[in-house]
């Protein structure tokens, strides 16, 4: 149940880059939990007030702006305070953990205007939001809509829920029913699904840790050799004309860099000088230095070979240095006659005069980023489900400990059951006596 | 408690009567069983008395599934409690047919026995089993009959029912009784109990008694055919029953045609007592025609001769949903109106052992005019059971397993006294005796804890605090006291080392579990006003409304287990009954 004497927290600004992001405590403790991680002793009553925002290890993560709003003159009716730090994801999710750890619990979706309509502040009208809430959302009707969506996560969110459930349901039964003749699970089979159970939920927790780096930006670096067309590229792609562009060989001599927006998500592409064996002068050469370290560092790599000349030395030996990158392979001046066949490369044919291939392109660059997690609806990059995965994660390392130590079943079961409950409050919870149900229709049961 | 009580049945002779496994206990009814003695009833210390196998279930595993089970002599057992029964002052037997419930100012006035007799009372607990418009299957023939020969009760249903309660229809099953010398026994696997026993109740003691071996058989291939070949002919797959059965407790029909898989499954031959004829089939409950249930038996090698004494059946009977009832079992409908056992949608003894002890302590409380006495489901299987029963109502008949406690850890037959005697002697179901071994018993434990703080082991050459040697799961505290490392108090050889060592080697997992408890507390506590107008609260969706108003929680923790009521929906009745909301 959602309590209202405890204090919920949460980032009150919209998901995604701003200039300014927002986190809210409201609940008896705000106030004193914000003071715990900011060092100060108290707040002025709807003063604002620049704080240093402490981090886990002791170290400021941002600057902060906070207001205290006493109850119950507050959005919600409780003591309410509100953190203003710079819009950076990672910045608002650090501060958010920062008041987990002094005290304040993770708030459910809706939960603020449930408070607010609780104490009167507003009608239910303008809580439009909560009534949803109450209508929609019962624990089953949660399971439902989770199970009808799509994506990547939500299928390796339901099959680790699944594989829990699958677990759980034989140990239970070799307790509730040792004299059936059954062996409801072979010795060590519990610590060999435990051990993928957490491999699993390692995999997502990586990828939650890739999400936010997407949030925050990623780079990518557009390489090839001299007068390939890559600052043609580059300025398509930054739809200004930043770059230089000649028929010279070796025009671009400095990195260049651009902020676009690629898929929905951030990132920064640069436009790096041709490498080349033969460079031409000392300038040149510092520029190809630079261009390597910068595709050393780059999240993904846009390779452009010339189409409408043959392939070279130095297209192939960048082919081959970075065969295990993250990368896309762009056959460019398409709207010339070509010289090779695209499709041997799996190349994507893109002209930067007619902006043939862009699309493509862009699609590409996203993908070869994973930015795909982050289109997925029930994306764990959510900060509620990421700090629920890894509470379920240390449960069960918890479990783990316990089956090999040879701990009776029933404990093992108590962890196994307080992760599944993780579980619960990200997919929506399962039938109270779903694991009865599962024992009954897999066993023969009773004598 | 101090009432007078008269007890109301058809015959003197089927008090405690055992219609179906003449077996006590089990996981989770085991605990029950432990529950209900530490209370102050009689059927941990009944099968003490009277049983002829013990086993303790789940022995091999950890402290909080051990679960005992004993086969019951059959008629010593029904022997032993109307013994007792007479045995106690205050009762009165009412040898009739109960037949209409009498309401005085809309409470219960009294019984109508079919008879025309009356009996005048505060308060009714009624236990009607499968007697409830009882409807036996033995093939293709159906007779009303309450079980096997004796007739139904259709008066007091049609009493009931005009209350306006829901209802429900439910279905158990029975197997064929064998002659013990028709068979031949040498051809079985021979199963035998423990030796010593570990008793039932915290009164027995050691229990020194012959006990008798059961025999484990399989069904074979043939028996399966023949099953499928008579299937039209099984009252529970050609349409004739309706009633729902309990799926952990399947005929043998529904084992052959629900797992066709599966090859064989196993049968316990089962003695109903040192001197009965009777050999109980445990898990060859059919309902087939009883020339197909003697080919079945036949088909058996080593029961070719096997003579059935009484055939296997099927019974139907009418249950009230259990959601119409309040945590102290009785009918909201009808104040003095308590219902316990299958009435209630349970089925097993031990589940209606505890529902009977539960709504007999309410009904005499509520003779007194005092508040009912409720068990939470953090302090006992009692509790899980009746709040499972009122928040949910049931579907099948109910079956209580230990994974239906949430805080199962906590639940365990070694505590059951320390859980409950001391609510016990609250309620005065407790005597001086009880009373007197349950406080020398936990004074025991406490020296014991005493004893293990302030002391010192050798363990593996190393000398380390006590407390931390218990904690460690290759350390039996056993072995040290054998050793005189550690001089403990032990009176209960099981108990007192179970108590101690689980509290020490468990400690992280039992503290996790009661600090849950204790974040749960605040909503158990949170009463909601029995006249609580859900109705009136905007936001709440007309569904939420209806099924709060038809099962209406006492507490916020209950209204949150009810099913498909949002904790955001509970948050809000929360804010209304705490009345800082003005509506």
């Amino acid at each position: 149940m959602f309590s209202t004497a405890d204090t919920i927290v949460a980032i009150a600004t919209p998901p995604g880059r701003g200039g300014i992001g927002v986190v809210r405590l409201s609940g008896p403790q705000a106030a004193s939990i914000v003071c715990r991680f900011t060092n100060r002793e108290r707040f002025e009553p709807r003063h604002a007030t620049l704080v240093r925002v402490i981090g886990e290890d002791g170290a400021s993560i941002d600057h902060a702006v906070v207001t205290h709003f006493p109850s119950p003159h507050s959005y919600t009716g409780d003591d309410v305070v509100e953190l203003s730090t710079h819009g950076s994801p990672v910045v608002l999710d650090a501060v958010v953990r920062a008041a987990v750890r002094a005290g304040a619990r993770l708030a459910n979706p809706g939960e603020f205007t449930l408070r607010a309509y609780l104490h009167g502040r507003i009608d239910l009208v303008q809580a439009e939001a909560v009534g949803e809430l109450i209508d929609a959302v019962t624990p089953m009707q949660a399971r439902v809509a989770f199970d009808q969506l799509d994506g990547t996560l939500t299928a390796q969110l339901r099959e680790i829920d699944r594989a829990l459930l699958d677990l759980i349901a034989p140990l239970e039964a070799s307790l509730d029913f040792p004299e059936e003749g059954y062996h409801f699970i072979e010795p060590g089979a519990a610590a060999t699904a435990l051990d993928g159970i957490a491999a699993s939920i390692d995999r997502l927790l990586a990828d939650a840790a890739r999400g936010r780096l997407i949030r925050e930006g990623m780079t990518v670096a557009i390489a090839g050799r001299p007068n390939a067309g890559k600052s043609s590229l580059f300025n398509r792609l930054a739809g200004a004309a930043r770059a230089i562009v000649t028929d010279v060989a070796g025009t671009t001599r400095d990195l260049l860099t651009e902020r676009v927006d690629i898929a929905g998500v951030p990132f920064t592409i640069v436009d790096t000088a041709g490498l080349r064996q033969r460079a031409g002068d000392a300038i040149e050469l510092e520029g190809i230095a630079r261009a390597q370290q910068a595709v050393a560092a780059a999240d993904v790599l846009v390779l452009v070979l010339d189409r409408s000349g043959a392939v070279t030395d130095d297209d192939r030996a960048l082919l081959e240095t970075t065969a295990a990158r993250r990368r896309v392979i762009v056959a460019s001046k398409s709207d010339l006659a070509p010289a090779w066949d695209a499709s041997a490369l799996r190349a994507l044919e893109v002209s930067s005069v007619t902006g043939d291939g862009f699309d493509a392109l862009r699609r590409a660059i996203g993908d070869a980023a994973g930015a795909g997690i982050l289109r997925d609806r029930a994306a764990i990059a959510n900060m509620r489900h990421v700090v629920l995965l890894e509470k379920a994660r240390d449960t069960l390392s918890r479990a783990t400990h316990a089956a090999s130590a040879a701990v009776a079943e029933e404990f093992v079961l108590a962890d196994l059951h307080e992760a599944r409950g993780c579980f619960d409050e990200i997919t929506g919870a399962r039938p109270r006596d779903e694991v009865l149900q599962l024992i009954f229709d897999r066993f023969c049961i009773g004598k | 408690m101090g009432r007078d009580v008269a007890i109301c049945t058809l015959s003197m002779d089927t008090i405690a009567h055992m219609p179906c496994n003449p077996a006590i206990g089990g996981t989770a009814k085991g605990h029950l069983v432990r529950e209900v003695d530490a209370l102050g009833g009689l059927m941990g210390m009944a099968i003490d008395a009277t049983a002829i196998q013990f086993k303790l279930l789940n022995a091999s595993r950890g402290p909080a599934v051990w679960s005992p089970r004993a086969q019951a002599d059959k008629k010593v057992y029904g022997e032993w409690v109307r013994a007792a029964l007479e045995g106690e002052p205050g009762i009165s037997w009412l040898i009739a047919r109960a037949g209409r419930i009498l309401l005085k100012d809309g409470r219960v006035s009294g019984v109508a026995m079919e008879d025309g007799s009356i009996c005048l009372c505060e308060a009714v607990v009624v236990t009607t089993g499968t007697f409830l418009n009882g409807l036996v299957h033995v093939g293709l023939d159906q007779k009303p009959a309450g079980r096997a020969g004796e007739p139904p009760s259709v008066d007091l249903a049609d009493s009931l029912k005009s209350f306006g309660f829901s209802w429900g229809r439910l279905k158990t099953g029975t197997p064929p009784r064998l002659h013990r010398r028709s068979i031949d026994f040498s051809r079985f696997q021979e199963e035998l109990g423990d030796q010593p026993p570990v008793p039932f109740s915290f009164q027995s003691g050691a229990i020194d008694r012959p006990q008798i071996a059961c025999h484990l058989l399989y069904t074979t291939e043939r028996v399966h055919a023949l099953v499928r070949e008579h299937i039209g002919e099984s009252p529970l797959f050609n349409g004739q029953i309706s009633g729902v059965g309990p799926r952990y407790c399947p005929s043998l029909e529904d084992k052959v045609m629900r797992f066709p898989h599966r090859d064989r499954h196993q049968i316990f031959l089962e003695p109903e007592g040192l001197h009965s004829d009777e050999i109980y089939v445990n898990g060859y409950s059919m309902s087939l025609p009883a020339d197909v249930q003697a080919d079945i038996v036949h088909a058996l090698p080593g029961l070719e001769d096997a003579e059935i004494v009484r055939p296997g059946y099927a019974v139907e009977y009418d249950f009230i949903q259990p959601t119409e009832l309040d945590s102290s079992l009785q009918a909201r409908r009808l104040p003095g109106l308590f219902l316990a056992g299958q009435i209630n949608g349970t089925s097993g003894y031990e589940e209606a052992a505890a529902q009977g002890l539960l709504a007999g302590a309410n009904a005499a409380r509520f003779a007194a005019g005092l508040t009912p006495t409720r068990i939470g489901r953090d302090e006992g299987y009692i509790g899980v059971l009746v709040d499972d029963l009122t928040t949910r109502g049931c579907l099948e008949p109910y079956r209580m397993f230990t994974s239906r406690a949430e805080h199962r850890l906590l639940l365990r037959i070694d505590n059951a006294d320390l859980r409950l005697t001391p609510r016990g002697r609250e309620l005065g179901l407790v005597d001086d005796c009880r009373w007197g071994k349950f406080e020398a018993r936990r004074d025991r434990l406490e020296r014991n804890r005493s004893t293990v703080r302030a002391g010192t082991v050798s363990v593996r050459g190393q000398r380390i605090p006590a407390e931390r040697a218990l904690k460690q799961p290759d350390v039996d505290v056993r072995v040290l006291v054998r050793e005189g490392q550690l001089a403990l108090d032990i009176a209960d050889p099981v108990l007192d080392f179970i108590s101690l060592e689980t509290s020490y080697r468990y400690e992280g997992y039992l503290r996790r579990q009661t600090e849950s408890v204790e974040r749960l507390k605040t909503q158990e506590l949170r009463a909601i006003p029995a006249d609580f107008e859900f109705a009136g609260i905007p936001g709440l969706s007309r569904e939420s409304v209806d099924r709060l108003s038809s099962v209406r929680p006492e507490t916020l923790g209950q209204a949150l287990r009810i099913p498909g009521i949002t904790p955001a929906a509970v948050a809000l009745v929360a804010a209304h009954v705490s009345g800082h909301l003005t509506r």
